[in-house]
């Protein structure tokens, strides 16, 4: 008799509150806004088929985001320079996190510092608040003048940030990882050091486009992120190195659009996927991703999804 | 939201460089309100381009829908060039599209170019509820009109062009003449220079009641997830696809 294939996944196995998700599949942030739009295209059913909600990036002042153009379609994906257009962190624990917390689908709050200690602060003011699950440290966005990435850049700032948080916070802390450093398992090491439950990688690839009728940049900062299908080999190799140096689970993202995807990031070491730019240009990404993985499941017999975590993997040295 | 691979039934010649092209897709037919769009993905396999185009629904009716669009692109030549019978994935309808008042109004549309396509629907709607219609359109030549076959036959249909081959020369705008003043409502659709244009010119006659208009900005989702489309606007920033595409024209210029 077939049996329904189990595709719950733990990405806070050594923390105390834990964060075990139904399966794992979840939105990248940035992708998914706050959740509410897809809440009324999909209906309260289609949050509850997700393993996870991530959120777009909050900080701590309310941000207008960047002039236009903000985004540039590029051959398999696009470049984007939103800017992190946000309602700060105030009106996020007073307005959205009382509607996250209707949902059982867990809820992952992404915070982008300016600063470390905005890292700390944010952190503190996030833990207890019902509705929030755990948290992402954005120290990899491309698209701001200060923090993100230029953090997330240095192994020893990326470090203090996730320090900051853990120290202030009683939710799980994921950290999620810029792919333009030269050594991102350095960062993820170093992260780990600092109590981190989980590593999330990856962020947008630096990328550029240039309009040759202006002989300009197509973006008004130049450069923007790289995100969709072109980037999905740099994400698999990172997260392939990454799960290799790391005990903490490893969330894989950058241009996962289908469950054929998902499993190679789960093959590669992740114990969970984000679909970002995919839901772009398919409404449904994230459905179709939980629904290919549980067919796979049942077509090849895995009963635990958990089971073929890694399993592409060298088997390890005795 | 309905996802439905809707099926191109005919595509004709709008004008110079531009189409009229029918789909049959009762999902994304149904319920539609002027102005509001639908995202056409304009690739076979969807992956180059990846993005859906948003278009504006020109009109809807029935199990059918049809788009007005230029060529200006890949997406748009490859839509075109599509025989009938081929199955084109598009998502929809979305966004806030124009409100028609309740009671029997004179109502004044105002079309730039391939603005002029979401004034159709709403043209047609519009005699339908009993208003009264004068639309107004502003093109290069006679050559780049939208014929006068294409609207209910109630419609007033004033061109304007900006070589004067059809109509007063010049930009539409410089010709409202007496209809704003016989204009209970404004809805105009058109590139950014057309509704500054129109904003300078409705603000010196002293014109309070905002026009409402249809914007466009580069949409990859269309509804809410990217933030790609951000407008600025006097009450902050607001996303074209979810908060819009329609605006009050004196909150953003």
């Amino acid at each position: 008799m077939p049996v329904t294939p189990d595709l719950s996944v733990d990405l806070a196995p050594g923390h105390k509150r834990g964060l075990l998700l139904r399966n794992p599949v979840m939105p990248a942030s940035g992708t998914f806004s706050w959740g509410f739009e897809f809440e009324h295209h999909f209906g309260p059913e289609g949050i509850r088929r997700l393993g996870a909600v991530v959120s777009k990036g909050v900080t701590m002042e309310p941000r207008a985001g960047n002039r236009q153009p903000r985004v540039a379609e590029t051959p398999a994906g696009m470049l984007n320079s939103i800017g992190l257009q946000n309602v700060g962190i105030e009106a996020c624990v007073r307005d959205l996190a009382p509607q996250w917390a209707r949902w059982e689908t867990p809820v992952i709050v992404n915070v982008a510092g300016d600063t470390i200690d905005e890292f700390g602060e944010m952190a503190r003011m996030l833990d207890g608040v019902p509705g929030v699950a755990a948290l992402e440290l954005n120290i990899s966005c491309p698209n701001v003048d200060t923090g993100g990435m230029e953090i997330g850049q240095s192994v020893e700032a990326s470090a203090r940030a996730t320090s900051a948080a853990v120290r202030n916070t009683d939710l799980p802390v994921i950290v999620k990882l810029t792919p333009n450093v030269t050594d991102p398992v350095a960062l993820a090491r170093a992260c780990e050091a600092e109590g981190a439950a989980a590593i999330c990688a990856i962020n947008t690839v630096l990328g550029m486009a240039i309009d040759v009728d202006r002989r300009r940049p197509v973006l008004p900062r130049a450069r923007g992120g790289l995100s969709g299908p072109a980037i999905k080999p740099i994400a698999l190799r990172i997260v392939y190195d990454v799960a290799g140096a790391v005990r903490i689970p490893v969330i894989g993202c950058g241009g996962i659009a289908t469950s054929r995807d998902a499993l190679e990031f789960l093959m590669a070491g992740a114990s969970a996927v984000q679909v970002g730019t995919a839901t772009f240009a398919n409404p449904r990404a994230l459905l179709d991703v939980v629904e290919g993985l549980e067919a796979w499941c049942a077509a090849e017999g895995v009963a635990r999804i958990a089971d073929i975590i890694g399993c592409a993997r060298p088997a390890p040295v005795a | 939201m309905q996802i439905e691979d809707a099926v191109i039934l005919e595509t004709r010649p709008a004008w110079e460089g531009a189409y009229i092209t029918w789909f049959h897709a009762p999902s994304l037919s149904r319920g539609v309100e002027p102005g509001q769009f639908v995202m056409v993905h304009c690739s076979r396999e969807r992956t180059d381009p990846m993005f859906a185009r948003a278009f504006s629904y020109y009109r809807a009716e029935g199990e059918r829908f049809a788009l007005c669009y230029a060529v200006v692109g890949r997406g748009t030549r490859w839509l075109s060039e599509q025989p009938p019978g081929t199955p084109v994935r598009a998502y929809g309808p979305l966004g806030r599209g124009f409100r028609l008042p309740a009671a029997p109004s004179n109502l004044l549309l105002i079309g730039g170019g391939v603005g002029i396509a979401p004034l159709v629907e709403t043209a047609w709607q519009a005699v339908a509820a009993g208003h009264h219609v004068v639309a107004m359109m502003g093109a290069r030549s006679a050559a780049h009109l939208l014929p006068a076959s294409e609207w209910p036959r109630e419609v007033e249909y004033v061109v304007v062009t900006e070589d004067g081959s059809a109509g007063p020369r010049g930009f539409v705008t410089a010709h409202l003449g007496s209809y704003q003043a016989w204009a209970n409502r404004i809805y105009a659709c058109g590139p950014n220079a057309m509704f500054q244009s129109l904003a300078d010119t409705l603000r010196g006659n002293g014109r309070r009641q905002s026009p409402e208009i249809l914007m466009e900005e580069n949409m990859p989702c269309g509804w809410g997830m990217c933030y790609g489309c951000a407008i600025f606007t006097r009450h902050g920033v607001r996303l074209c696809c979810k908060d819009g595409p329609r605006f009050n024209l004196f909150d953003v210029f």
